[in-house]
């Protein structure tokens, strides 16, 4: 009996899965799955599942690894649709995974020109109907048969010249619509979002992060500075249907370091900007950082909350910024509601009454070297944020560490790398990592775990009570949400610099986090999950 | 003591605009941003060695050098720095303009044969070892003459604590049964410690069975304040001459995940 039970079970999760639009829509309804790259259009990470808890998550085990044969880093938050796992390795590299057993199906190798740069990270797939959307290093944009893995089509974002543009993020899908964003903010690139359209490929609207000087924002830009001013958008935006605005961080001015050539606030680095998904229009932008020295982009996770803000509900929109700032945002104007340092800095005084920071002299990198916090890599970078509903917290994987920036003016070469200097770790000086549960009403920190490493992986919320997340010395942990006590750890070996998932398969809830060269998928013991009773019916 | 080793990767090239004084500018960008760090502002040497005496400079072509720069010196704490060939020159030719106009470091006063008594005198070789020779708890001496400045050597003796070698920080555990362990920090992670001790053996600890871990903020080798000056002198004759090939790959620390 239970033989063909299981067999039944099969037969239907191995169906062809169809995501349509509406699915998208409704994604946190879908707790088995994981249709996104972060879970859902507001990017909270939270799920609504509960079979690992905080009672039994003492006894979480591997359940399979999936070995992708890339070693490094591996930044990919795969997806999870109806029992299969699909999973971006890099390299132009993709891979679709049994999802129960860790069995491969179907894998996809992209065809690189000769001459094209055939490596780098990637942080996964969009999806919509049977197909699969993934960006390669060489800043194409390919469209999968979600069944097969074969090319349908495929759109170049940039020509290619060695040492400017790339792409790494995970498309977001909107409608009919698949929105991406160009890498390249040390490269000397201007930067872009773009949307192609999901049938054809053909590109629908391209929005310039940089603004040319007859457009607004034009003048915060000295001379032709703009036109290599950065200004990336290399990790993938959130959205609101109901506003019909999808909210992008813009990465970090060029040159990195030296400001000499590049004078005024350079939009729209290291802003948030709010844009109309049907054209590319921009609706508002809010500014973090004005004339960024540091190589603090904006691109960490734009997330949208719906918070009880003085009385009233807001629509909101919250950032841990890399300038080491918290910040809440109204997601329908832009208007500057919150900001506070989440982390150690000593570059801002305050933040004005409209959220401009209010700069200190340790803001001026210099020749012989300004000790200045956050570093370089920020308060917080790429690590996914998650937001609890059930404990109403904000958490956020922190790095507490300073930088000594040194800055020079740079020759401009196409295709070199476009610092404008160096910057480097002091001497004798502590660093360290934390997770921290924040109030997002008010940006304090209501529990802190203190990691020993300034910590690059991201976080996942469920309603398990749990938060799972990892640290630089590739454990990955699970906390209970609501204290931060520390309930199950495991040392994957290697450094963490992605996010862990959860799905459900066949009536067991499974925990995802790549790690290294390997895909490690966790559960419960069959004996303490329901999988064993419903197979025995 | 875990972020030079990290920063090393990171380090980027810099790209100095030309100016009237054309490379030497640039160079001296260049050098200010990335080997003043360690080699001082001068090149007079500090963590690392100075570059106005140092046997490469002089008796090395610009070849040679060059490729220290860019591929860094296996065993040692010398990074690679990945510069454009214009950079490398310009760097250069700051490096030869320092080498002119200061004062080379010269051979030190002393008498190295003494000095190796002192060593032997000290109890030096309980902590350190030259070649095979000496204990594996403290740093190895074996090339520790060309690696520092003297003046970096004679800080080291009388006053360790101003600047620890990487790697080699101390740190206490206090267990719950009140057990005190006390060593150097051989890696460490958010739940974990691993410590050398002075036995050479290693004691492995979780956190959670610790009452306490204390990171040392004070050196674990005492400060030898007590040596006359003669002595002190004598022994950084002696360590000046240890200049011998550290076998490569000796570093353990540069496992990977050792932090």
């Amino acid at each position: 009996m239970r033989a063909i039970l299981l067999v039944f079970f099969l037969a239907v999760t191995t169906l062809p899965a169809q995501i349509t639009y509406n699915r998208l829509l409704h994604a946190k309804e879908e707790p088995q799955n994981w249709l996104t790259y972060w879970g859902d259009y507001s990017a909270i990470r939270h799920r609504t599942l509960d079979q690992i808890n905080t009672k039994n998550v003492k006894d979480l085990r591997l359940a399979w690894m999936y070995q992708t044969g890339r070693a490094g880093v591996n930044e990919t938050v795969p997806l999870v649709i109806d029992g299969i796992m699909y999973a971006t390795v890099g390299d132009g590299i993709a891979v679709a995974i049994d999802a129960r057993s860790g069995r491969p199906l179907w894998s996809y190798h992209h065809n690189f020109p000769p001459g094209h740069a055939t490596s780098g990270v990637n942080r996964g797939f969009g999806v919509l109907g049977e197909r699969l959307f993934m960006v390669t290093p060489d800043s194409n944009l390919v469209a999968l048969d979600i069944r097969t893995g074969r090319l349908i089509w495929q759109a170049e974002m940039a020509p290619y010249k060695a040492g400017t543009h790339y792409a790494t993020l995970a498309p977001l899908v909107i409608k009919d619509k698949v929105l991406v964003g160009i890498s390249g903010g040390e490269q000397a690139v201007r930067g872009f979002i773009d949307a192609y359209d999901a049938a054809t490929g053909k590109r629908a609207w391209r929005f310039w992060t940089i603004p040319s000087p007859d457009e607004p924002g034009g003048d915060t830009w000295l001379a032709d500075s703009w036109q290599r001013g950065g200004g990336p958008a290399w990790l993938t935006g959130t959205y609101d249907p109901q506003l019909n605005t999808t909210y992008w961080g813009i990465g970090n001015p060029g040159p990195d370091l030296y400001g000499g050539d590049r004078k005024g606030d350079n939009l729209y680095s290291c802003s948030l900007v709010a844009l109309d998904p049907d054209t590319g229009k921009l609706k508002w932008h809010f500014q973090f950082t004005p004339h960024d020295l540091h190589d603090w982009d904006a691109t960490e996770t734009p997330m949208l909350l719906d918070l009880n803000w003085k009385g009233r509900v807001r629509k909101v929109v919250v950032q841990a910024n890399r300038n080491a700032f918290f910040y809440v945002l109204d997601r329908e104007t832009g208007e500057y509601l919150l900001g506070k340092p989440y982390a150690r800095q000593d570059w801002a005084k305050e933040l004005d009454s409209k959220g401009r920071p209010i700069l200190m002299s340790t803001y001026e990198p210099t020749q012989d070297g300004t000790h200045t916090c956050p570093g370089l890599a920020g308060g917080n970078n790429w690590m996914a944020t998650t937001y609890n509903p059930l404990t109403k917290l904000f958490y956020v994987s922190v790095q507490e560490a300073c930088n000594i920036y040194y800055s020079a003016p740079p020759v401009y070469q196409e295709g070199k790398p476009y610092w404008g200097s160096v910057f480097r770790g002091p001497n004798n000086e502590e660093t360290w990592g934390a997770l921290k549960a924040i109030d997002p009403t008010t940006g304090e920190t209501k529990w802190e775990f203190r990691y020993h490493q300034p910590s690059w992986a991201g976080n996942l919320s469920t309603s398990g009570g749990l938060i799972f997340s990892g640290d630089e010395d590739g454990y990955l942990m699970a906390f209970d949400a609501a204290g931060g006590k520390n309930l199950w750890k495991i040392n994957t070996g290697v450094r963490l610099v992605t996010a862990p998932i959860t799905f459900m398969v066949n009536g067991k809830q499974y925990i995802t986090m790549p790690s290294g060269a390997a895909i490690l998928t966790f559960t419960l013991p069959d004996e303490l999950t329901a999988a064993k009773p419903a197979a025995s019916k | 003591m875990k972020l030079p080793l990290l920063v090393a990767g990171l380090l980027i090239p810099v790209c100095a605009a030309q100016t009237n004084e054309g490379g030497l500018d640039q160079g001296k960008a260049i050098f200010r941003s990335n080997c003043a760090f360690c080699h001082g502002l001068t090149a007079q040497g500090g963590r690392g060695p100075s570059l106005i005496s140092s046997n490469l400079l002089h008796t090395g072509s610009d070849e040679a050098i060059g490729n220290v720069v860019q591929h860094g010196i296996a065993g040692t704490t010398m990074p690679g720095f990945d510069l454009p060939k214009d950079d490398l020159a310009a760097l250069m030719q700051f490096l030869h303009h320092l080498s002119g106009s200061h004062a080379a470091e010269s051979k030190p006063p002393g008498d190295p044969d003494a000095g190796k008594l002192v060593y032997a005198r000290s109890g030096c070789s309980n902590c350190h070892r030259i070649g095979n020779t000496g204990s594996i708890y403290g740093p190895e001496l074996t090339r520790i003459g060309a690696a520092r400045s003297l003046d970096f050597l004679r800080q080291s003796i009388v006053d360790p604590s101003a600047d620890i070698a990487d790697n080699y920080g101390g740190i206490t555990v206090i267990t719950k049964d009140g057990r005190k362990i006390s060593g150097v920090r051989v890696n460490e992670d958010t739940f974990t410690v691993q410590i050398r001790k002075a036995d050479q053996n290693f004691a492995f600890f979780d956190k959670s069975e610790a009452k306490e871990v204390i990171h040392e903020t004070k050196s674990m080798m005492p400060a030898y304040t007590h040596l006359s000056a003669t002595d002190l002198q004598n022994l950084i004759a002696y360590l000046y001459t240890l200049r011998g090939e550290q076998a490569a790959g000796a570093d353990a620390n540069k496992a990977g995940g050792i932090h």
